[in-house]
């Protein structure tokens, strides 16, 4: 692990930062990282120093995967988090979750900037109030009174009741939802520490849910006194009790796109500028205490009872948790998007209404093993909009078969002419919001665009072309002809 | 803490299993006898069904005991979860527990407690959680409770554009329709055969002589006439306009001079004969 030195001159500090910026642009003008994220390798970890050996096979297995770790103490000055206006770290894990007050840029304020100039975030919060817990609210968290930590005594077990293994297996998550604890997550993680109950807000989604049986209290009181202040909070009524596995431990909020990309016409795939936090209830989740910790677990068996200890799932939760945050997984993109008519090739400027349009884009996914973008056919549920003030086309654009990450879907223009949009819009919690939007103009038929020779009009063309007919047989015949009458009448 | 968490330990060696004893429910509603029923609620699920309408009140009464001794305890958590297996939905209601152990719980319907989560058509499963620190944790199924369905649960306005929208098609206008072929036909018919029969007949008693429709003087003109016509059948099928144009001046300035030639011609001739 490598720790920055701080230069003590300003003159030096300049150049260094001068130097610095010139190899960042380098670093993020050759085509990968070297770390399995899709946004950059640098990570840095706020931490009393003294504990930096509480957190090694987590901060040891970041390593490995290539990311760079720089540390900070909360109350140290240096190395900033925005200097110049710019992000000094791609990704900022705060493992500081106790600690009162910070170092003066360590505050609300620059933690959400940090979000909006394409830093990412792992922030865990204390049982103490500190800035996170009153940042929290701001990403629709609710988090129960301070000092109120998570309690559960199921199952039956010999650690203390605030030390809960949560079951991954059974998590609920919902189809279109990416699933940041991926299967190799496997036996129980152990957790400790605070609880949130999450707002309804699309842009946030749980990762971990507490168990049903848990809940918040204070539990150094005597046992008839929790449970008064249990049925008194409840009887408050809304927020009072925090309980079951409606709450979370782990939320992940994928921010919105940041920086004025992705909206007006033909704006291009979007997703440089969107940032994830990861919200987790209690530091120790990363901690090599729980990573090592077992979980005993009684399996009930024909002939009786049998105790079982199992490694947890901790090692591999807190580096799933932290990939998901700094953009490993769940990280999309659209490379191309080519629209054209049915049976012809190449771009048209404009559509006639009614023409068969067959719209077609190309999806990437970045894959953290070989870190590089792999074309990705595992959308499901892709749809495209064919827009003018409302949609009026909405259609699903699905994968094509034999072409990887390739979506096609053909549709019948409208009958309405006006200045369209392609839009494809694909928010789905924990992958990355996806936005596209083309103009294209859909114009009536030309004067001759119409169908030609119905059989309505038979009697007109008829009509027209006996007049036509007539005029020059008239022509002929009063031209060519002899004037007979005439010379009698001029002869009288 | 660390008392506590001893004090724990030391209990949980000889820990016994809290239990619920004489667990009763009644459905009081506002006319009619209440029906009470006792029964024994066991971990697995249950097979209990219990049917609450708007106007009634369910009672339910117990009392938390050690398993081994039967004594009343006070247990830190005794709560009652309503779970709904098909929507996810879940809430938590605290009961309060005496020092001996009893506990009541009204539930009206007509009133119903903010705990109670919101409801569809399926039922509430309701299960008894019951910890202590000094005694092992139980976990006992009541019963599945029927309630009315509420209004579903808020969510916020953005939540659909997260999930799969509904496909949506656009409404076309019907092609426009056009009469059968006979009909025009006839009338195409109609047209062709009325007009030039008439003209044809006129011509007839007339009966005009075209001795120099192949005359060198007379021909040019007719075929330029003809051309133009020509031309604008072209237009009709398939030229643009300004080709038409430009085919239409040329042909424009012959049919000038072949025209000249013609009356020229016809004049010279008129002329002769009157001579």
């Amino acid at each position: 692990m490598r720790t920055r030195s701080h230069s003590k001159s300003p003159l030096s500090w300049s150049l260094f930062t001068l130097l610095s910026v010139i190899l960042s642009a380098l670093v993020q003008l050759s085509s990968a990282g070297k770390s399995a994220s899709s946004t950059g390798d640098s990570v840095l970890v706020i931490l009393e120093p003294a504990k930096k050996a509480e957190y090694s096979i987590f901060l040891d297995g970041l390593e490995k995967k290539g990311y760079t770790i720089t540390f900070r103490a909360p109350k140290e000055e240096h190395p900033l988090l925005i200097e110049d206006g710019l992000p000094n770290f791609s990704h900022v894990i705060l493992l500081a979750s106790d600690t009162k007050s910070f170092a003066k840029d360590i505050g609300p304020q620059s933690l959400v900037q940090l979000l909006s100039l394409g830093t990412n975030l792992v922030l865990t919060l204390g049982l103490k109030q500190n800035l996170l817990t009153s940042l929290a609210p701001e990403f629709s968290l609710l988090l129960p009174p301070p000092a109120t930590p998570l309690v559960s005594f199921f199952p039956e077990r010999s650690d203390s009741p605030n030390v809960i293994p949560i079951d991954v297996s059974s998590q609920f998550i919902p189809n279109d939802t990416f699933s940041v604890l991926s299967s190799q997550v496997t036996g129980k993680v152990w957790f400790s520490g605070t609880p949130f109950a999450l707002n309804p807000n699309p842009l946030l989604f749980p990762i971990l849910h507490a168990p049903a049986e848990s809940f918040a209290a204070d539990t150094s009181d005597a046992s008839g006194l929790v449970s008064d202040a249990l049925a008194d909070a409840s009887e408050k009524g809304g927020e009072g009790l925090w309980a079951g596995s409606s709450l979370s431990v782990v939320a992940g909020f994928q921010t919105l796109i940041g920086g004025g990309t992705g909206h007006g016409p033909d704006a291009g795939s979007g997703e440089d500028k969107q940032t994830r936090a990861v919200w987790v209830g209690g530091s120790s989740l990363f901690s090599d205490e729980f990573a090592k910790k077992q979980v005993v677990e009684k399996i009930i068996q024909e002939r009786g009872m049998k105790v079982v200890e199992n490694p947890s799932g901790n090692k591999q939760a807190a580096l799933e948790i932290a990939g998901w945050a700094f953009q490993e997984r769940g990280v999309l993109r659209i490379d191309e998007v080519t629209h054209h008519k049915v049976n012809q090739t190449g771009p048209v400027e404009m559509y006639t209404t009614n023409d068969e349009i067959v719209y077609t884009t190309r999806i990437s996914s970045f894959n953290p093993s070989t870190k590089k973008w792999e074309r990705y056919s595992g959308l499901k549920d892709l749809q495209l909009e064919f827009t003018m003030l409302d949609p009026h086309v909405r259609t699903a654009l699905l994968p094509v078969s034999g072409k990887p990450g390739t979506y096609s879907t053909t549709f019948r223009a409208p009958d309405r002419h006006g200045v369209f949009k392609f839009v494809i819009s694909y928010q789905r919690k924990g992958f990355t919001h996806l936005h596209h939007t083309l103009s294209v103009a859909v114009v009536p038929p030309r004067h001759d665009g119409y169908p030609r020779f119905l059989s309505a009009a038979w009697p007109y063309y008829a009509g027209a072309i006996s007049t036509s007919v007539g005029f020059l047989l008239f022509c002929a015949i009063y031209v060519a002809g002899e004037a007979k009458e005439e010379k009698k009448n001029k002869k009288e | 803490m660390k008392a506590a968490f001893l004090l724990f330990l030391a209990t949980a060696a000889h820990a016994a299993k809290l239990s619920a004893d004489s667990v009763k429910y009644s459905i009081i509603s506002a006319k009619g006898e209440p029906s009470t029923k006792s029964f024994v609620p066991t971990e697995k699920p249950s097979s209990e069904v219990v049917t609450l309408s708007g106007d009634q009140t369910l009672k339910l009464s117990l009392q938390v005991v050690d398993q081994a001794t039967g004594k009343g305890v006070q247990p830190e958590q005794a709560f009652l979860r309503f779970y709904d297996e098909q929507s996810g939905e879940e809430g938590i209601q605290p009961i309060r527990v005496t020092s001996s152990g009893k506990a009541k719980f009204d539930l009206s319907m007509a009133k119903p407690p903010a705990s109670l989560p919101p409801t569809s058509t399926a039922p509430l499963k309701v299960t008894l959680l019951l910890g202590s620190s000094s005694h092992s944790p139980q976990k006992l199924e009541l019963f599945n409770l029927h309630v009315p369905a509420s209004h579903p649960a808020p969510v916020h306005p953005d939540e659909v554009k997260f999930h799969l929208l509904p496909e949506l098609a656009h409404t076309f206008r019907p092609d426009p329709k056009l009469p059968p072929r006979a009909i025009s036909a006839l009338f195409t018919g109609i047209i062709l055969v009325v007009p030039w029969s008439i003209l044809l007949g006129l011509w007839l008693s007339v009966s005009p002589q075209v001795p120099r429709l192949f005359s060198p003087n007379i021909l040019p003109f007719t075929a330029s006439l003809g051309a133009f016509e020509f031309l604008l059948y072209r237009y009709w099928v398939d030229l643009k306009l300004g080709d038409v144009l430009t085919y239409g001046a040329f042909l424009g300035v012959v049919t000038v001079f072949t025209g000249r030639h013609a009356l020229a011609s016809i004049a010279d001739r008129r002329l002769g004969s009157q001579k």
